[in-house]
Formats: structure tokens, sequence, C-alpha cells
């Protein structure tokens, strides 16, 4: 074994629960995506929304949207540091265009190709269909429809990770490194009452809650809500005492932000749609802006306490993720299209539409990955995944 | 044994300038100093050895090599240092270090290192901030520690401050006692070429007027002071200068023996000393008087 | 080794090299990319003309940076005669040049360039606007390419700060003449990219033009007398 090798599994060591984390977001997103089908809010705006739904549904789902890819975002600027920091920006660059850039320019078009598929598929076949499968249903008997412009998908992340390592470039050449001290010295307070401001710009420049940036051009308000915890995670790396420290604050910020919620959803159910101006009140930014940041935080908190290990399942889902998360929405819209014509209640359309997409991804990766080319970009090799950040 | 160079023929014309008819060569293992005026054509002398120009006529091969034909193969051996070279000051000494050592396979990193430290200059800090005696020790550290055949050195030690220069000589003196290493160095401080210089060449006005060996030139070159009267001083080719002062007269002799001595007694003069000259004395001699030494 | 061998690991050293000193302004122009892709990204109109002003300042930025670090400044700084004190021929010298800009000007370019595509193509834009689009890509293309011949074999940097500005400030009377040319201009509105004798031709000069003026300038610098 050499110097790196060791350093490798010292760090993987270490790092089990930034593993682990990552895996719950990725996993996560399945469920989400599974419920968006039955929420009332998204009712009018998804293609498989189904006649069951709950409200239920929206009060779980939007609480989890405000934290999850925050996380994810802080997990994948923590592993680009500690990748940089091992393999120097051309290593880093290097894997990054084998674990992001390829799996991008590969899975899109096939996701895109087989998203579109089932969707014209169910809008021609399907006897309830959701208000988007009946305006498709339009579109496809009209002589000349306008086509929509493609857009990243769910894999809108990919996308963006990649404007984040070639800014990682950036500031690295522009020298923006010493930035790093002056934001470390910073204390608590700054980090958690004066820092969520900074994201309250991009809150407030989209609907509430906050849409997935699926355009081929990029959005500012995605950049400015994601790159700050991107940079956050970059700068966490080799100050993980800072979790410990926060450990105390940790379950005061959990009952901080439900509270916060609360209102929110108050605030939600208040607010009125406009099509012209969709953009959020400055009042629902502020407190998306807060939750995000402090469940994001608690989340990191109870992932070292409680994450910080590995066992055999635990390996199999942090290595089996990505690809899950790759794969599962056409095989998801494929399921809960076949279950629209069901009189079932949506507790249990959503239980059989979970566990299938999550079985067949999750059973397909030793299949289809594990051993095989597509390994090196979306796969682990053992130990663990702690070089992706993917 | 190869030339460590050899010009033959060599012209260059500039617009206000010419180097005529450079005929010079080098030994492997010897150390030339190159003595000449500011303006004189040394640095040019030195640029057409490096190829960084062109001659316009003659034919010059450095370490066997044709130039610039060759200049590849002739610059891998070749180290260069002249006053108007300079390095990238965005970036730090041990950007450059590295970037010298990428080219060159020889680069010795422990004499690098060794460098460093008796030149007092620090590896981490950007060019922009060197003073000129910093920028010219690193220039030569780059240099020496890639230890290549021929050195050219284009005024290395002008406007050194007395510390740097005695550490730059020290160092050069040292590169020096190896014998397989050649130095072509150039300057208008007679003092440094004769610490260090084996042979010496006097450029002037884009010609070469002498290239000998130090001691050849000591020997030959005589201070003479004489007493009494004599008018002919400027028809014998051997006295470059004569100078009157009340009674005694001055004379500077090249190609100096004991049949002069005794041909100035014939004039009737009386001898009063006959001393030998020093570097400077000898270049300025030859330059006033104009003719070759 | 004969003139014209090339010297592949030197050269591979100053390609390196020149990206380094490069690298500070081309993150900036990668940022300012980044900047006019949201802006044309928020789709509305105004954004729209400011995110394509914004790229356009860049490409000529990226394109004038990287010709200013790589050759002017190396001039001005006396580093040239550093550079060709390796083991490097004038040829060399010239390769190493010309594969640093493609990297550090035509990689760029060549992004914005599919970028403006995709952009024109996929979104409601009109696709006849595309044959504008690369026109003008094509003078920017040929503008860099005399400013760098330019850079090459003049020292004077008063001629090299004309070809620059003078050359990529063409491109407004280029528009105009463009917008003159009616069997080119009528169609920006159209439904479909046209492909006609007059764009071709223009496009065709612009892209002959441009490698000309490379190979010439080759040619012309390993002929060059001096390198300090």
């Amino acid at each position: 074994m050499n110097a790196l090798e060791g350093n490798a599994v010292q760090a993987t060591a270490r790092f089990h629960y930034m593993d682990n984390l990552r895996a719950l977001a990725m996993l996560s997103g399945v469920i989400f995506h599974a419920a968006l089908a039955y929420s009332p809010l998204l009712h009018p705006f998804f293609p498989t929304a189904d006649r069951a739904q709950s409200f239920v549904v929206d009060v779980g789902i939007w609480f989890l949207h405000l934290f999850r890819m925050p996380l994810f975002f802080v997990v994948a600027g923590f592993f680009a540091c500690m990748l940089v920091q091992r393999r120097g920006l051309g290593g880093f660059f290097g894997n990054r265009l084998k674990r992001i850039a390829l799996p991008f320019v590969i899975f899109w078009p096939l996701v895109h190709l087989a998203l579109s598929w089932s969707t014209v598929h169910a809008a021609a076949s399907v006897q309830h269909p959701s208000p988007m499968l009946v305006m498709i249903q339009q579109f496809m008997q009209m002589e000349d429809a306008p086509t929509l412009p493609p857009g990243t998908g769910h894999l809108w992340f990919l996308y963006y990770l990649m404007i984040f390592y070639v800014l990682i470039w950036s500031a690295r050449s522009m020298g923006l490194q010493r930035l790093d001290d002056s934001l470390r010295k910073l204390g608590p307070i700054w980090h958690l009452g004066l820092l969520p401001l900074v994201l309250v710009p991009a809150l407030a420049a989209v609907s509430a809650p906050h849409p997935a940036p699926e355009s081929l051009l990029p959005q500012f308000w995605a950049l400015g809500f994601y790159a700050p915890f991107f940079a956050y995670g970059y700068l966490l790396f080799g100050q993980e005492d800072w979790l410990a420290r926060a450990r105390r604050i940790a379950p005061w910020l959990l009952l901080a932000s439900i509270a916060l919620y609360a209102v929110f959803l108050q605030l939600l159910a208040g607010q009125t749609y406009d099509a012209e101006d969709p953009s959020a009140s400055l009042a629902l930014a502020v407190l998306e802006a807060y939750i995000s940041v402090w469940m994001t935080l608690v989340c990191l908190v109870a992932g070292r306490a409680l994450l910080n290990r590995s066992n055999r399942v635990l390996r199999y889902l942090a290595d089996a993720s990505y690809w899950t998360y790759i794969i599962h929405l056409p095989v998801l819209f494929a399921i809960q299209y076949a279950l629209m014509d069901l009189d079932w209640h949506w507790g249990l359309k959503f239980s059989v539409a979970l566990i299938a997409t999550s079985g067949i991804c999750l059973l397909s990766y030793p299949l289809v990955v594990r051993g095989r080319f597509l390994t090196a970009l979306v796969g682990s090799r053992a130990p663990a995944a702690s070089a992706v950040s993917g | 044994m190869t030339a460590a160079f050899a010009l033959s023929g060599v012209s260059k014309h500039y617009e206000d300038f010419a180097l005529k008819d450079i005929d010079l060569h080098m030994p492997e293992g010897q150390v030339m100093g190159l003595v000449g005026v500011n303006g004189a054509g040394k640095t040019t002398l030195l640029r057409i050895l490096s190829g960084l120009t062109r001659a316009d006529t003659g034919s010059v091969e450095v370490l066997g090599h044709v130039m610039p034909a060759d200049q590849v193969a002739a610059k891998k051996h070749i180290g260069i240092a002249s006053e108007d070279m300079r390095l990238f000051k965005t970036q730090t000494l041990r950007w450059h270090m590295d970037f010298i050592r990428t080219i060159y396979p020889d680069w010795d990193e422990a004499y690098a290192q060794d460098l460093l430290r008796r030149f007092d200059l620090r590896a981490g800090q950007k060019l922009a901030g060197f003073s000129h005696g910093q920028r010219v020790k690193a220039l030569l550290l780059l240099n020496f520690a890639r230890r290549p055949r021929l050195l050219l050195l284009d005024e290395p030690t002008t406007g050194l401050d007395p510390v740097a220069r005695d550490e730059v000589l020290q160092v050069l003196a040292e590169v020096l006692r190896d014998e397989a290493r050649s130095v072509l160095f150039s300057s208008h401080n007679t003092q440094d070429i004769e610490q260090i210089a084996d042979t010496i060449s006097f450029v002037h006005q884009g010609r070469l007027l002498a290239s000998k060996d130090k001691e050849v030139f000591i020997d030959e070159w005589r201070r003479i002071l004489c007493q009494g009267t004599w008018e002919g001083a400027g028809d014998w080719p051997e006295i470059a200068a004569a100078r009157r002062n009340g009674s005694m007269l001055e004379l500077k002799v090249r190609q100096f023996s004991e049949a002069i001595i005794e041909r100035l007694q014939a004039q009737g003069l009386e001898i009063r000393s006959t001393e030998a000259m020093s570097l400077e004395e000898i270049f300025v001699t030859t330059v006033r008087s104009g003719a070759a030494a | 080794m004969s003139a014209f061998e090339i010297n592949t690991p030197v050269i591979r050293q100053l390609i390196v090299k020149d990206w380094i000193l490069f690298q500070k302004q081309l993150a900036l122009c990668v940022t300012a990319g980044i900047v006019a892709l949201c802006l044309i990204g928020m789709a509305k109109g105004w954004s729209f003309y400011l995110g394509s002003l914004l790229l356009i300042i860049v490409l000529v930025s990226a394109a004038c940076f990287s010709i200013s670090t790589s050759m002017l400044v190396e001039r001005k700084d006396q580093t040239l005669a550093f550079v060709m004190s390796l083991p490097v021929s004038p040829l060399d010298y010239y390769l190493a040049k010309l594969v640093g800009s493609l990297i550090t000007f035509l990689a760029p370019f060549l992004v914005i360039l599919v970028g403006t595509v995709a952009v024109i193509l996929l979104t409601p834009l009109p696709d006849g606007l595309l044959m504008l689009a690369l026109l003008l890509f094509g003078h920017v293309l040929l503008a860099y390419s005399v400013s760098l011949c330019v850079a090459m074999a003049v020292e004077s940097e008063g001629w090299n700060i004309f070809a620059m500005v003078g050359s990529m400030v063409l491109i407004n009377p280029m528009i105009m003449l463009i917008g003159q040319i009616k069997s080119i201009s009528s169609h920006f509105e159209g439904d479909h990219v046209v492909w006609n004798a007059p764009a071709i031709s223009i496009l065709l000069t612009q892209l002959i033009v441009s490698i000309a003026v490379l190979l010439i300038t080759g040619w012309v610098h390993t002929r060059k007398k001096s390198f300090y």
C-alpha cells in the first residue's frame, strides 16, 4: 500500500458520515420525486400528478425540499476540496470529467428520451390524465405545436456541479483563497444568523417552493442559492471540528426550523399565484433561507453523530446512490403512469411507486454497474466512494 | 578538444552600430573575459553566440554546433545570463526553478538549494519584489544549477552592490574550478575579469582589438618612465602612448622586451623605472591608441 | 538536429507556462462568460441583449488578453530573451505560441460558439439568426489571427494596440455591412438557416484568410533575425 492509498483509507474512515449523508440526500430525492405526484400544490405542474392526493404530502416534502439539495452541495463542496488537496487541480478535473461530465453527457439524452417516450405514451393512453398530460395531449393534436427547449431534467445538479468546479478554478486563479481565512474566522452567530441572508435575493427571485433549475442556460438564482452551500462545504474540509462545536445548538436549530416551517406553510397557503410574476414574497424567501441553512447544519451534525460508520448495508447504499438517482426518474414515471388509472389510496400508490423504483434501481446496481465499464463513471470501487462527490 | 565556440568573419550591421569581421575562438574549459566600453559590441557578440541574434555574415560554431541552424542542440548546454534578460515578474523563483528543471534533465536541486542559501534568496518570493542584485543572482542560480558546459554571462556584476558582487564572483570562481566548463564573461569592469579570466579579449567599436592569455597581456605591457627629450615616440609601433611631464617621459609599451630598453637608451633616454601595468591601464591604453594590442 | 525538427517537450512546457501566466485573465473571462450566459438565461429582452453584448466583450477580451500576455508582455518585460535562451528554435517558439493560442483563445471561442448555436437553435429565437452569429464569430477569428500575426511580426506596441483594437472594433461596420447585403440579412428573422452563396463565400474567406495569416506569420517568424 503506498502513502496515497493509506491516506485514502484513513480519510475514508474519517468521512463515512459525509458519504452516508450524500447517499441520504440522493435517495431521499427518490422519495421526494415519488411524493410529488400526490402533492396538491404541484398538481397543475407535474406530469405524473395523480387524482389521489393529500395535504400531508405537501407538509412533508416541501420541508425536505428546503435542505435536501443544499445538503448535497455542502457534501459535494467538501469532497471537491478534499480531491483538490489530494490530487491537485489537474487530477481533480480529470476525475470530475470522468465522474460528473461524462455521466451527464451519456445519461442526459437517455433519461430525456425515456421520459419523453413514457410521457407521450401516457398522454395517449391514460384515462385520468394530470393537467400536464392534458396539455401535452392538446399539444400533440396541434399542427404546429411549439417545441419546448430541452432542459437538463433532474440531472441539473450535475450541470451545476460542473459550473462550480470551473468556479473553483476561477477563484483559485484570482487568488481568492485568502477569503477562506476571513470567512472561517467568523463566529457561529455570523454563520447561522447573517449568512442565510446572502441566499434571500436568489430565493426571492423564484417561486416558493423553489423550482428545479432545469434550463440549459445557467440561472442566477440557482447559482446564488446553491453556490454558497457548495462553497461552505469546500471551506468546511479540514475544519470539521466546527460541526462538533455546533452540536449543542443543533437541537434548537431543528426546533426553530420546524417553527419557521409552520409559518412558511401559513404564508404559502395565503399566497396568490401570479403567472406574470411568480416570484416568492420577501418573507417567504427569508424563511426559506433560514430553514435551508439551519436544517443543512442539523443534518451535518446528526450525520456526524449517528452516521459516521460503515457496514455492508450502508456501503451498498452509498455506492449505489449515484446510479439510483440518475436513473430513478424514468423508472418512477413509468410506474406512476401505470398507477394513474387505479383507484388506490395515495399512500398505497406512493408506497408501491417508491418501493418498486428504489428496488429496481438499487438491485440493478450490481447487475449493470458494479465490475463493469460504468463503475468508473457512476459506481464505486472498494472500499467506499469517499473520493467521489457525484 | 572541441572549441567552446569559434567565430569566423562574423559581422552584424545595425542602423547606428556594426560588429565587423570578428574572428575569435575559445577552447573548452577556458574562461574568457570580454572587455569593452558600453556600446563596444560585447552584448551583440554574446547574443550571436547564444542564438538570440543571427549574424549577417561569417560562421558561428558553439560547442561543435553550427549556429543558428543547430541552436536547439547547442542551447541545451549553454547557460545565458544577460543584463537585459528578465524573469516572469508574476511568478516566484521556485516556479522558475521548477520550470527550468522540467526542461533540463541535468538540473541539480541540491546545488540549487545551496545557491539559494548562499545568494540569500527566497524561493517563495515573486520576482516583482526582487531588487536588481537579487534578479541577477536568481538568473545566475537558474543557469548554474543546471550545470551547462558553456556559460555566456553578459555584465553579470554590473550594478551589484559590493556584497552581492563578491557573492557572485565567489560562486563563479567555484564554477570555474570544474575544468570541463567554459565561460565567456563580459564586463566593463576589468577588475572582475582580472580576477577570474584565463584569456582576455578587448572589443571596441565593433572590432576585436586583442585576444590573448591574461599572463601574456600582463607580460607584454610595461610602463617605462624615462628622463630626457625625445620626439620620435609616435613613430615606434611598440609605443602605444607617450606623455611628457616636465622632464619626465612616460611611455606605455606593448610587446615589451629588453631590446626596447636598449633601443630607448640608444635614443639618449635615461630609464628610471619599468613597471607592469594593470589590465585596466592596458585596456584604456589600447582603446585610446586605437590599434591592436 | 535540423532547424525544422520540432522540440515537443519544450514546446509543451512553453504552452504550460503561457497557460499559467494567462490563467488569471482567463478565469476572469470565464466567470464573466458564466454571468453572460445567466443573463441570456433570464429570458428577458434586456437581459438577452446585455448577455450577448457581455459575451462579445468576453470573446474580444479573451483574444486581446491572450495575445497581450503571451507575446506583448513577454517582449515588454524582456522575458522573450529568457524564453529564447531555452533549447528552442524560432519554429518551436512559433508553434508553442500558436498551439498555446489555440488553447487559450480557441477553447473559450469554441465553447461560446457552440453555446450560441445551441441557444439560437433550441430556443424560440429565429434560427435564421445563426448566420449572423457565424459571420460575427468568423470576424472575431479573423481579427484574432491578424492581431496575433502583428504581435509576432511587429515590435512596436502602438501598432499592436492599433491592430487589436482596430480589427476588433471593425465588428461594428461588419454588422452594418452584413445588414446591407439583402441576400443574407433578409433571412435573419426566418425559421431556417439559409446557406446561400454570398454567406458561404464570406465565411470561407474569413476562415481561409485566418489560416493563411497564421501560416504566413510562421514563415515570417522563422526568418526573423533577433529574439530579445
